[in-house]
């Protein structure tokens, strides 16, 4: 008999007989997580870019390309979801507006041009200083790149500094709309009591902000250990703050989301108890642990106003934690939300496939991606040798 | 203030890209798109062209008259009374296509479609179920006795949420092992248009079927008569056992009288004299034997007024005539006749035969699924009524 | 249609011929009025009655005026409901496998465009036990996955009430699944059911998630979403749903609103009905009668 039930996922209670075949899988988990990421780096690119933040200059032009990158393969689990990924194009040739996720083209395709944009402006006198020194099939690229044009007077300049400040400016609101939306995508469906929510925007952008910054973290203490060169203590202290900030906030909203379900305590709580200590137990445990570290080792840092090496390590320690709490939230949520069936009578857990199209196989190799592209990127655009540019001020 | 190269490029390289995406996207728009709303208007029609599978059971009349016939003058033709539900009028009870699952837009065809086979047992091929006896040459359609059952289950095994309007049975108290079509015509299950027809030997253990269920073959009698000499010392010349304690067998259902000698011969029933001769007997002298005696004339015993009288208010009561009796149920046929040629004539049988045979039904030394429980609700009085009452019967 | 309706009900009343003559003129001219002015919904909607989901003037007037092209069917005419008596569902699951039957759905016990739900209160509980035919326990004891039984679990137990509630999609009123669909491959077709064109699905399953009842399933092999039309090739040609078609008992009640002695406009007049989840605002269109607090 067992073979039977080996396709399906096994669940306590009473659930509909089409909810045993789960819609959503792991893929889906990795897709808001890698769009939060690019919410995330863009932000504190555009700390330095818009505000002018100066201890974010070492890191801008890096965050802007890590964003650029993930970016690139933001809708790629998308695509290895759908039943008909040939057909994916369906959605932006025929948007149907009243979907949450028609919009998904138009939103991920604006900015990803923005992105592109952005960068352009970003390293364009590298572009072109490097067009005139490299030989070869790179010259030529970097000669395609530059557009045709060598102009790099400070006039010329100037104008790219202020439209690469506007688009900053603009991604700033698209970020947020990227990821507040992925977040309104779970929130807007009435039909599951874990997503259906309004503060789901809000805890996607704001911890996909909090994922981001530890991301950055991360990759910036490890290419600066690769790298042989300083760590900036005070880009360090800066990105400190932001992650204070976000984690801090994050921590709050969810709190509040869940005091919400619980003190409404509407028909089926019970249930959503159970779905807590039962299916998702482990990634809620993870998720609030981590959270709970990160807040508390940035708050000492803060207290004890830690700098140097010391701030080094806890630092990349809770940014390494809030990327892994920030996954196990998506877990929860997008996972979870499904665990816990529409009849409210009934729970599901679910086993992830270790191979095969959305399998965790593939999830790793997505995940892998961008993190290759990037140092690919680096490669083409260095986004640490600044020494060669003008002044930014 | 001039704008520089690099911009007024970009610019026109922004612009040549959206011109494409913009041209490629009214390009790619389906024709009948936004039509009738946001969607592709001619899927409409598209949906709406699919062939009907299921066909009704009109559809089954024009090769299947008989059973169609059958049906449609029984009670699964119409499940209620009034044929109303709360004053809409809705058509009811089962037709072909639900208990003879598969959908006839596919017959014939190569596809699973369940049917009945020629010998007229019900067989139905239950979606991918495709549990068949082997030796059904060409008709792989039957099921397992097991699952069988199951077809008439699915709607009338007892359970708690069914309305209890609905015909149900706890089927362990209800009949054991045995088959549904043992006593229903699964056309028209009302008992008193039970079925006349053969049926797979079941083993009364297990419950699995011994041997398929194939078309009764009769024998030839004349071939019969020198096979049966074997017979005389006990039965009689004629069929007319020359002690009571032993059957007649003349004018005994051939069907029946095959079954017992082949259950004899397989060792499911037991007998110190007959399981030894059932042995020497071929396949065809079985069926010749049985012709024979089929045909030769029965003879009716004589008994005890009274008993006659209270085996007569027995027999009414304890439902012998749902089965022992040409009209079934109601008793409206020849009494002591059955109607299934798989069941015994009681008429004219030797009293003293019937109630040993009773006795060793609720002794359980025999064992038959529907026997059994009959007799163990007798007592001893009335196994010697009972008997008295069928031998007394005219068996012409 | 209505035209001629008013053409019989003239003729009934006993109208003169020349009288009878002149009204045909008018109603011609009358209908040459709403094709030319079919831009104003108001008038088209006395005529025809309500605008489809999500439809704008000019696609109402294209939907009135140039109907799809079915044989011997104008969707104007129309309006499909569905009745379930739950009261005399006996849980024979027969529906539920001419449906997998009729429709080619997966013949395995995950995917369902109909399906049959269970519910027993047992003795001195304020809650009911729920059960449906892919309970692991039902599969087993039917010994296969494609041999649709409930079990005879509740022999030996003393149970309140229970009863037996078949499912299968609403056919809402305001679909949550047409709402989310991101490429229109979902939509409510004019005379009611919810079609999907597998032909332009791109398998995201957002409806999947967004359908309050479960209705929705994922057909892996063909990588679009499967889900109940009322057997839309069906109904279309003048036959029953097969569910409805094969139900020994006549739970199943099917007919078109814009009659009203269809059986659903008698079996929704003459009874106290209920829609499922009617929180959800999703307004059904199938009704229920005698189901219970407890069914989701």
């Amino acid at each position: 008999m067992e073979s039977v039930f080996n396709h399906v996922t096994p669940h306590i209670g009473f659930i509909y007989p089409n909810e045993s075949d789960m819609a959503w899988t792991q893929l889906i988990v990795i897709y808001p997580y890698i769009t939060g990421l690019v919410a995330g780096a863009f932000v504190v690119s555009s700390l330095h870019h818009v505000f002018r933040i100066q201890r974010f200059a070492a890191v801008s032009r890096f965050a802007l390309l890590t964003a650029l990158c993930f970016m690139f393969f933001a809708p790629s689990p998308l695509l290895f979801h759908l039943g008909q990924p040939t057909r994916a194009f369906n959605a932006v040739i025929t948007p149907h507006w009243t979907s949450a996720m028609a919009a998904f083209g138009y939103v991920a395709g604006f900015y990803v041009c923005l992105l592109i944009l952005e960068t352009w402006f970003a390293f364009r006198a590298d572009i072109v200083a490097m067009s005139k020194t490299r030989t070869g099939i790179m010259g030529k690229v970097y000669g395609w790149l530059t557009l045709g044009s060598d102009d790099v007077s400070p006039h010329a300049l100037a104008i790219d500094h202020k439209i690469a400040r506007i688009l900053a400016m603009i991604g700033i609101p698209s970020a947020c709309g990227l990821h507040g939306y992925v977040g309104f995508v779970f929130g807007s469906l009435k039909t599951r009591e874990w997503w259906s929510s309004d503060l789901m925007p809000v805890i996607f952008l704001l911890s996909a902000v909090g994922s981001g910054v530890g991301l950055l973290i991360v990759l910036y203490v490890i290419v600066s250990k690769f790298r042989k060169t300083a760590i900036a203590d005070d880009t360090m202290r800066g990105l400190l703050y932001v992650l204070f900030t976000a984690i801090t906030v994050v921590m709050v909203i969810e709190g509040l989301e869940l005091l919400e379900i619980f003190y409404k305590a509407r028909e089926g709580v019970e249930t959503v108890r159970e779905l807590i200590m039962g299916p998702i137990w482990a990634g809620m445990a993870i998720q609030w642990a981590m959270s709970i570290f990160v807040l508390v080792a940035t708050s000492t840092m803060l207290v004890y106003d830690v700098h140097g090496k010391r701030l080094v390590t806890w630092l990349f320690l809770s940014g390494l934690a809030m990327m892994i709490g920030v996954l196990a939230m998506r877990w929860n949520v997008v996972i979870g939300g499904q665990e816990l069936s529409k009849t409210m009578k009934g729970l599901l857990t679910y086993y992830p496939e270790m191979f095969g199209r959305e399998s965790l196989f593939v999830v790793g190799i997505i995940s892998i991606c961008p993190y290759i592209t990037l140092w690919l990127a680096t490669k083409l655009l260095p986004p640490w040798e600044t020494a060669s540019l003008p002044s930014r001020t | 203030m001039s704008v520089p190269k690099h911009i007024v490029r970009l610019l026109a390289l922004i612009a040549v890209v959206a011109v494409v995406v913009f041209s490629v996207k009214k390009f790619l728009v389906p024709d009948s798109f936004y039509q009738y709303g946001h969607y592709r208007g001619n899927a409409v029609a598209e949906i709406a062209s699919k062939a009907p599978k299921l066909q009704g059971s009109a559809s089954c009349q024009s090769c299947h008259k008989e059973a169609y016939a059958v049906w449609t003058s029984g009670i699964h033709r119409k499940a209620t009374k009034d044929n109303k539900v709360q004053g809409v009028v809705v058509k009811y009870g089962p037709g072909c296509e639900v208990c003879h699952t598969g959908p006839a837009g596919n017959h014939p065809s190569k596809e699973p479609m369940p049917l009945s086979v020629e010998d007229r047992v019900t067989s139905i091929t239950h979606l991918e179920h495709k549990v068949h006896p082997a030796n059904v040459p060409g008709r792989n359609l039957m099921l397992d006795p097991e699952s069988m059952r199951g077809v008439c289950l699915n709607c009338h095994d007892k359970l708690e949420a069914r309305p209890v309007v609905q015909r149900q049975v706890a089927v362990d108290s209800h009949s054991g092992k045995e088959l549904c079509t043992t006593c229903h015509n699964p056309h028209s299950p009302r008992i008193d248009n039970f079925a006349a027809l053969p049926r797979p030997a079941v083993d009364p253990n297990t419950g699995k079927a011994i041997s398929a269920v194939e078309k009764f073959k009769t024998g030839d009698a004349s071939a019969g008569k020198s096979a049966a000499a074997v017979c005389a010392a006990c039965h009689g010349n004629a069929g007319v056992s020359v002690n009571p304690i032993w059957p007649n067998l003349a004018g005994q259902h051939a069907v029946y009288l095959t079954n017992a000698l082949k259950a004899f011969k397989s060792g499911a029933r037991k007998n110190d004299m007959m399981s030894g001769i059932a042995a020497g007997l071929s396949e065809a002298d079985i069926s010749n034997v049985a012709a024979y005696f089929a045909k030769a004339s029965c003879r009716v015993t004589g008994g005890d007024k009274a008993k006659i009288e209270a085996g007569k208010t027995k027999a009414a009561a304890a439902g012998c005539a749902a089965c022992h009796n040409a009209g079934g149920l109601r008793g409206t046929g020849a009494a002591g006749i059955s109607a299934s040629p798989a069941w015994p004539n009681l008429a004219g049988q030797n009293a003293d035969y019937l109630a040993s045979a009773l006795k060793s039904f609720k002794d359980d030394s025999r064992n038959h699924a529907v026997m059994s429980s009959v007799a163990k609700s007798l007592s001893d009085s009335d196994i010697d009524n009972l008997s008295a009452y069928y031998a007394s019967v005219s068996c012409k | 249609m209505t035209t001629l309706d008013e053409n019989a009900k003239q003729e009934a009343s006993g109208m003169t011929r020349r009288g009878f003559l002149g009204f045909l003129g008018k109603s011609a001219a009358c209908v040459g009025a709403i094709a030319g002015a079919s831009s104003t919904i108001g008038a088209t909607e006395l005529v025809h009655g309500k605008r489809g989901f999500q439809q704008n003037d000019e696609q109402f007037a294209e939907a009135v005026n140039n109907p799809p092209k079915v044989p011997d069917y104008n969707w104007n005419d129309h309006e499909w409901a569905m009745g379930v008596d739950t009261d005399r569902c006996i849980g024979c699951l027969r529906c539920m496998e001419a449906c997998k039957m009729e429709n080619s759905v997966q013949m395995d016990a995950f995917h369902f465009r109909t399906w049959v739900e269970r519910y027993v209160y047992l003795e001195g509980s304020n809650t009911a036990v729920v059960d449906s035919q892919s309970d692991p326990k039902n599969i087993e004891n039917a010994g296969s996955e494609t041999k649709f039984r409930f079990d005879n679990r509740y022999r030996n137990v003393k149970v309140d009430k229970a009863f037996f509630v078949p499912k299968l999609c609403n056919q809402c009123e305001h679909p949550s699944c047409v709402q989310v669909c991101p490429t229109g491959a979902t939509f409510k077709a004019n005379d009611g059911p919810v079609l999907i064109d597998t032909t332009y699905c791109i398998g995201c399953q957002y409806c999947v998630q967004a359908c309050p009842y479960g209705a929705r399933t994922f057909n892996e092999s063909r990588g679009t979403v499967d889900k109940c039309n009322w057997c839309y090739h069906r109904i279309t040609k003048g036959l029953n749903p097969a569910c409805v078609e094969v139900c020994p008992t006549g739970t199943r009640i099917f007919g078109d609103r814009k009659d009203p002695e269809s059986p659903i406009s008698l079996f929704i007049r003459n009874n106290h009905v209920q829609v499922l989840k009617p929180e959800m605002g999703n307004a059904p269109n199938v009704f229920y009668k005698g189901t219970d607090k407890e069914v989701v």
